[in-house]
């Protein structure tokens, strides 16, 4: 056999390093930066994460289709892993525990749900200035902006204070209703006592006579606390935080003719709309109305278009709102901050380019000195029949 | 307040039907096969929205849509058998992983068909029947009824029928029942049919009141359990019994009790009564 010459040798190898050195250069050219997502999907209380993940999902899939995004010279793709948490605070954790160290996601969407939030908070906390960490949950609220916590942002409005969607739904049922006495029903886990901590301090500000009943998660039939309520003669039903249970709460008040007031500061439009013949008034806090807002704002238009397409279904009004938050909006904004600060890498300088920006999408989101946002909203009243009244409020 | 309890006292029963319908399900696939099936609150969520998209996608009036519904469940139920439950019969172990498989495979499946945003079918009956201040949603009352009607039937149909006496034979002894001419196998899946049909039926009639989840059947599960087990295991009118005892429980101890425990009032008196009745209250010793 013949010895091949060293010449030919020499320039095979300086061949091949060369085309791996390509490769390598290209697959470089398409970096991926990962976002992690952790929201409950299914369970009781999926609605929230269901819809903040279908909303992550379709923005990702939109800028890879895209091409990506350039931060300097080099241009990324976004890698989405979104876990269900099942609304299951162990679950999280684990779940949180393989995107930081298993998959190495600097980016973390979710959680929404307070009880989850605070299982996963101080393992989350141990990544302090390695991870960004957006998350819808009230019980966030307590810990954006402390010391320790500088991982964290609030992508969703805080009920009280100045720019509190609560406080000013508050001030708003008292001067057009005259309400004095309300009946509050929430369900008896993190999500009813964060309202409690909420609401009953700004009742009692204000001089409204009120009770609370709490109810058990999972129940379907509420027929005997809402007797029990509806002896107690309320102006106002304020009821619960989900629709899982606010569909069978309306539905089952109305249906006997027992509550036909209701105040809602979490949850959708869509209870109401389906009793709207049996009830007085519903009142709810709505990120967005869709309905009207598509036909006004091309943005919206677009998104909801995008979204049959994406997921070849009817798009669900009712739930769509809450697409404000860690969503569809979120991904381009944080992407629109590494590209200010120059870094897919540094989450704390992505940070500091996200408290300085004002995104302008299908809300106009930006975040207070805390690290919590602050968006426009919605305040929907619904008459009997169908009525609709729509409040549209831009917080200072 | 005398009122405010009576109309719990009439609530409860009609809820406790539905517990009872489930636990009518646990009691039979049990009692009869030895098969544990915890998954029967999935085929009632699938009997659920099987009657709420023939109805109200399908434009079927609801009563209709009911038997298919059922139909769909049963379908699931005997797939379900052949695949896995029939492999775990006398197993407690095996039969409660089989039904956490397929609890989770359910639920997901629904989740991908249906999202989790609840739906609610129209009105089938509107109004409520009012007696003082009691106010009754009408269509409980027909649910009620039905239920009440199906679970006698299923006791004559068991007590009376050449196949109920092959089903007792079969539940104490198989071999013996088998060299006796049952065909024990068929007898198996006709039983597995029957309970996820019923359990279907279960929830058309639950589609009817409150809405829908994919989540749904694991509570409705658990209180045919406590219900099966109050009521005594193998005993079919102690099933329905057990639900609406059960039932009344819940909804009195809600009215005189804080909400908030209202499933713990419910699992007291049922420890209570199996500490002087081990067997359930209508449960052989």
């Amino acid at each position: 056999m013949a010895r091949p010459r060293r010449g030919v040798t020499v320039n095979s190898a300086v061949f091949t390093l060369a085309v791996l050195g390509l490769a390598v250069t290209s697959a470089r050219a398409q970096d991926v930066v990962k976002i992690g997502q952790i929201e409950a999907q299914t369970g009781a209380n999926a609605i929230y994460g269901w819809m903040s993940s279908q909303g992550t999902a379709l923005a990702v899939d939109e800028i890879n289709k895209a091409g990506g995004f350039k931060v300097g010279s080099k241009a990324y793709k976004i890698q989405l892993i979104a876990l269900d948490t099942r609304g299951e605070p162990k679950e999280a954790t684990v779940q949180l525990k393989r995107l930081i160290e298993v998959d190495q996601a600097k980016y973390i969407f979710g959680p929404f749900l307070s009880n989850v939030f605070l299982a996963v908070r101080p393992y989350a906390g141990e990544f302090n200035g390695k991870i960004l960490m957006w998350g819808g949950a009230t019980r966030i609220h307590d810990y954006v902006g402390t010391p320790g916590h500088e991982f964290l942002m609030r992508t969703w409005n805080w009920d009280a204070g100045n720019n509190g969607f609560g406080e000013l739904m508050v001030d708003n049922l008292v001067k057009t209703t005259g309400a004095k006495k309300i009946a509050m029903l929430f369900q008896n886990d993190q999500g009813g006592k964060v309202l409690e901590d909420i609401y009953v301090p700004m009742f009692k500000k204000k001089g409204i006579e009120y009770r609370l009943d709490y109810f058990e998660p999972g129940t379907k039939d509420f027929s005997a606390v809402l007797a029990k309520i509806a002896a107690w003669k309320p102006d106002f039903l304020f009821p619960s935080y989900a629709d899982s249970y606010l569909y069978d709460i309306v539905r089952q008040a109305t249906e006997t003719g027992q509550l036909k007031k209701f105040f809602l500061v979490r949850g959708s439009l869509g209870p109401g709309l389906k009793n709207k013949d049996g009830l007085d008034e519903y009142m709810v806090y709505v990120p967005k109305y869709f309905e009207e807002a598509e036909k006004k704002d091309p943005k919206v238009a677009k998104f909801v278009k995008a979204y049959k397409d994406f997921y070849k279904r009817d798009f669900p009004y009712d739930q769509a709102p809450l697409c404000s938050a860690s969503c569809y909006d979120h991904v381009y904004m944080l992407v629109e901050a590494m590209k200010k600060a120059g870094t897919v890498d540094d989450p704390a300088a992505v940070k500091k380019a996200l408290m300085s920006m004002t995104y302008d999408g299908l809300w106009k989101i930006r975040f207070d000195d805390k690290g919590e946002a602050i968006f426009n909203f919605d305040v929907v009243r619904l008459k009997k029949g169908g009525a609709l009244e729509v409040t549209h409020i831009n917080p200072n | 307040m005398t009122q405010l309890v009576l109309g719990q006292v009439l609530n409860g029963a009609i809820i406790g039907a539905m517990y009872g319908i489930i636990a009518l399900g646990i009691t039979l696939t049990f009692g009869i096969t030895g098969i544990v099936n915890f998954a029967l609150g999935e085929f009632m969520m699938i009997g659920a929205y099987a009657t709420y998209a023939l109805a109200e996608r399908g434009g079927l009036p609801y009563p209709v849509a009911v038997v298919p519904g059922c139909l769909v469940a049963a379908a699931a139920g005997y797939l379900s058998n052949k695949a896995f439950f029939r492999f775990t019969r006398n197993n407690l172990v095996n039969g409660l992983l089989v039904s956490i498989g397929l609890i989770s495979i359910f639920e997901s499946a629904a989740m991908l068909l249906w999202t989790a945003t609840p739906v609610e079918m129209h009105f089938v009956l509107p109004g409520a029947l009012r007696v003082g201040d009691i106010g009754l949603p009408k269509m409980k009352l027909v649910v009620f009824a039905v239920i009440v009607v199906v679970i006698v039937a299923t006791y004559l149909g068991l007590a009376r029928t050449w196949l109920g006496r092959a089903a007792f034979a079969y539940a104490q002894n198989p071999e013996a029942a088998m060299l006796m001419g049952v065909h024990t196998p068929r007898l198996e899946t006709a039983v597995m049919l029957y309970s996820t049909g019923l359990a279907g039926l279960g929830g058309a009639l639950y589609a009817s009141l409150y809405s829908l989840e994919p989540a749904m059947g694991g509570v409705y599960v658990l209180k045919g359990m406590e219900a099966a087990i109050l009521g005594g295991i193998g005993s079919l009118m102690g099933s329905l019994w057990g639900g609406v005892i059960l039932g009344v429980i819940e909804g009195v101890g809600s009215i005189l009790l804080p909400t908030a425990f209202r499933d713990a009032y419910g699992l007291a008196v049922l420890v209570a009564i199996l500490l002087f009745r081990p067997a359930g209250l209508f449960g052989d010793e």
